[in-house]
């Protein structure tokens, strides 16, 4: 294998604060949890152009209406 | 979900990336999505009480991962054909005839007969089926259960698929590694093709561990998507991943390509390795695989030197008669690379110190070991039953601080093969109740004939159920159950990570809907038992899982992820969790259960001129998980036939066209479904859809909705030569058959559609 002990202990500690970062991102109550949620998606964002998951079906996704859905339950009428 | 709108991208720039405005009169909950197995973090927009969107995860961690089968879930629960009450069955056994009932007068019923069934037969006389995380509020309560009455027999889907992998890599090194994907820098697909509407996260990971430079490596007889962004492709015989794997191995050990220091301070059997290897030579290895030798050699090299490395699950080698020797060989070649719990490695993360984890719950330490070794299929088949799992229990606790380790609740688990066997009367002793929650056990392991026979032979049959499936259709009970929308969920990650994610409740469940928290109390209340489940509610039960986090449930659900901070090379402290605290590339359990200790090739038993082509199953198509959402219009727009795939000069040499009606045929049964053509197939290969049936379709004994034309497992079979040795489990990567016209009753074929493109990947 090519990567150097050295370079394996460098990314045990970038796996950690990764993790602490997410963390912290994910319960996004305090001003440390929000500044690491800014700072996540600044680093996860892709360029529309180059972003892989875009995909019409779920980003123009509407969902539906409840009364709908109550009456299609009901089998009163489809939803289409 | 409205049809696709014309996309226009200018209208979404970097919509999914703004922090969403609180809209009057919906409130929002973070949910996981159990629409399949992979359990994306999700949000449910809520409107009235229902949930009416689910949309992706305004958390960054998890964003984008969402598919179609998530978005159409509101409307795929709230479907009219939703079992709401629970059902008795009035008729003979498969009638379809019903009468609504209280769940306490169900629940008596059941406990009197069950306890009949004990009381006559022995504990192991009761069998379960499930797959725990679908139901997602089992958290090992039915195991528990069962080690208190003494019924050492629960099987799942996972004893082919993932559950097996994990008992299988404790062999190695003790636990079931996780890649790496945010850090590794190559990827190998064997055979497995995440998409975007198939195991999106999984997908979304790949996409972005190849967007930062990544190498991608795809093995798979099909030219599939994965495929064709990979950096190589070997497109590989259907059922030769091992004899490749050895391709590999010669490769890497013959240039020295390995970790030498690593192999020489934590492994065990690399001599005997070495010979085994030596004897697949590359011009061997070509002909095995069919493929080209530089290709191999280049690939191998591409793992072993652009590492670290990782090889993801894949389910192909959960399903195959090689499937234990190529699940060792997966931990040996992440072994001796030295890719074992290093980032951008596989690591090895053990249990969340903080929760009591589901093995705890499960507590396998209470069944007596007279009744473990009457687990079925443990004396031929003993991988991953408690027998073959015995060994690792002193290293678990050695090093993971318990005795039990059940991992992908893949540890265990009775034979499912032996386990109908014994249902159908032709067992080692009768098994005449059987519950499935749920799962569609009919049309969900190999041998259907044979699993219909045994549930026509008992005495007792309870299902859990959201719909009315085939093997419903078969049950004296059907009781109503909850859906991932209703109720809340701690997900620990298949007691496979060491990260646990939590889910809210956002709406209340149709009529009399429960979960399976309130169906397994239902049930110690019933036996006289109900210490067993002392919880009130499910949130009371998660308060006592996570007490150690000095949270409430109320609380740590708003996290929406709690981590263990991340540690690697946990080994050099505590060795590895086998007998000899090493990576056993030479198996000491194998070897004291019998079996070869080192991983081996079976080849093709010889070709019957009957069934000159090879079949394989599994595949998921995007709109389905397994046998559901069939019910769901969109879903069945997308797929409104199961298809099977060929070349178009094997379609010609069995003389059927696009679009036809075709039969599917093996020595064990039959099945019918349209052709399509690809020529993304190689030629004599038929691509099976798996878990078919058509909920419209009449109900009941001899028609079973459709299963009984169309459901795959018709043509899975279990004898000997389709078995792995060491697990029992069945071959579904080149099952022989023959492709023939449907000449009777012959719906006509629909016209070809000339425009459709048949240069797309075979998914």
């Amino acid at each position: 294998m090519s990567t150097t002990d050295k370079d394996i202990r460098k990314m045990e500690r970038s796996v950690r604060l990764m993790t602490w970062m997410a963390a912290r991102s994910s319960r996004n109550q305090t001003f440390i949890d929000r500044l690491c949620r800014k700072l996540v998606e600044r680093a996860t964002v892709v360029a529309p152009e180059d972003d892989f998951m875009r995909d019409p079906l779920i980003d123009n996704d509407q969902g539906f209406d409840p009364d709908e859905l109550d009456r299609y339950q009901r089998g009163e009428q489809a939803i289409g | 979900m409205p049809a696709a709108a014309p996309f226009n991208p200018e209208d979404i720039v970097n919509a999914k990336y703004t922090e969403r405005p609180v809209k009057e009169g919906i409130t929002t909950k973070n949910l996981i999505c159990a629409s399949c197995d992979i359990a994306c973090q999700v949000v449910g927009e809520v409107q009235k009480g229902r949930v009416t969107k689910v949309r992706s995860s305004d958390n960054p961690i998890f964003r984008d991962n969402i598919c179609m089968k998530g978005i159409i879930a509101p409307k795929g629960m709230a479907h009219p054909s939703r079992i709401q009450h629970p059902l008795k069955r009035v008729g003979e056994r498969g009638s379809g005839k019903w009468e609504q009932v209280s769940w306490e007068d169900a629940m008596a019923d059941i406990s009197t007969r069950l306890k009949k069934v004990i009381a006559d037969h022995g504990p192991e006389a009761w069998a379960v089926s499930t797959s725990q995380w679908n139901t997602a509020t089992d958290h090992g309560l039915g195991r528990r259960i069962m080690n208190h009455v003494g019924s050492p027999n629960w099987i799942s889907g996972v004893a082919l698929c993932a559950g097996n992998t994990a008992a299988v890599n404790r062999f190695t090194y003790g636990w079931f590694p996780i890649g790496d994907f945010n850090n590794t820098k190559c990827i190998v697909l064997m055979g497995h093709n995440p998409r975007r509407h198939s195991w999106t996260p999984m997908y979304n990971w790949i996409r972005g561990a190849q967007a930062r430079g990544a190498k991608l490596i795809v093995m798979d007889p099909r030219r599939s998507s994965s495929a064709e962004r990979a950096d190589i492709w070997l497109p590989l015989k259907v059922g030769s991943d091992v004899a490749m794997m050895f391709g590999w191995l010669k490769v890497i050990i013959d240039e020295e390509l390995y970790d030498k220091e690593f192999v020489k301070n934590w492994t065990i059997g690399f001599e005997d390795l070495k010979k085994r290897v030596d004897e697949f030579p590359m011009e061997r290895v070509a002909k095995l695989t069919g493929c080209d030798p530089e290709m191999i050699a280049k690939a191998a090299r591409m793992y072993a030197t652009e590492g670290p490395s990782i090889i993801p699950w894949t389910p192909i080698t959960d399903m195959q008669r090689n499937s234990t020797s190529g699940i060792r060989l997966q931990g040996i070649l992440r072994s001796i690379c030295g890719y074992v719990d290093v980032p951008g490695g596989e690591m090895l993360q053990g249990f969340n110190p903080d929760i009591i984890n589901e093995t705890e719950i499960e507590m396998h330490e209470v069944l007596p070991l007279e009744q473990k070794l009457k687990q079925l299929g443990s004396k031929d088949h003993p991988a991953f039953t408690y027998r073959g799992q015995r060994a690792f229990n002193e290293p678990n606790k050695r090093v993971y601080g318990q005795e039990y380790a059940n991992i992908a609740t893949g540890s265990y688990m009775a034979t499912p093969s032996a386990t109908f066997r014994a249902m159908a009367g032709e067992g080692e002793y009768p098994v005449k109740a059987f519950f499935f929650l749920g799962n569609n056990p009919l049309m969900s392991y190999a041998n259907m004939p044979l699993i219909h026979k045994a549930m026509m032979n008992q005495d007792l049959i309870v299902a859990h159920e959201q719909f009315m499936t085939p093997s419903a259709q078969l049950a004296d009970y059907v009781l109503p159950a909850d859906s991932w929308l209703e109720r809340p969920w701690l997900h620990e990650m298949f007691g496979w990570m060491s990260t646990v994610r939590f889910s809210e409740k956002a709406m209340d469940p149709p009529g009399e809907c429960r979960s399976t928290f309130e169906f397994w109390k239902g049930i110690v209340g019933a036996l006289d038992r109900p210490e067993l489940v002392p919880w009130d509610t499910l949130e009371d039960f998660y308060d006592y899982r996570i007490a150690r986090t000095g949270m409430k449930w109320e609380e740590l659900v708003k996290t929406q992820v709690y981590f263990k901070k991340p540690a690697f090379r946990q080994y050099e402290k505590t060795g590895f969790a086998t007998p000899s605290g090493k990576v056993e590339l030479k198996s000491s359990v194998l070897e004291e259960l019998g079996f070869d200790p080192l991983p081996y090739f079976r080849e093709d038993p010889p070709q019957d001129p009957d069934y000159p082509l090879k079949m394989f199953t599994g595949v998921r198509e995007d709109g389905f998980f397994q046998t559901a959402q069939r019910h769901i219009p969109e879903m069945r727009a997308r797929h409104p036939e199961p298809e099977i795939f060929l070349s178009e000069k094997t379609a010609k040499a069995c003389g059927v066209e696009e679009g036809q009606w075709v039969h599917v045929e093996n020595e064990l049964g039959r099945i019918k479904a349209k052709l399509a053509i690809k020529d993304a197939m190689p030629d004599d290969l038929v691509r099976v859809p798996h878990g078919w049936w058509k909920p419209e379709m009449q109900q009941g004994k001899g028609h079973l909705s459709g299963a009984l034309d169309y459901s795959d497992a018709q043509l899975c079979r279990d004898d000997p030569d389709f078995l792995d040795r060491e697990q029992g489990i069945p071959h579904l990567k080149g099952v022989p058959c023959r492709v023939m016209p449907v000449m009777e009753e012959a719906p006509a074929p629909e016209k070809a559609d000339v425009s459709r493109p048949v240069t797309e990947p075979a998914e």
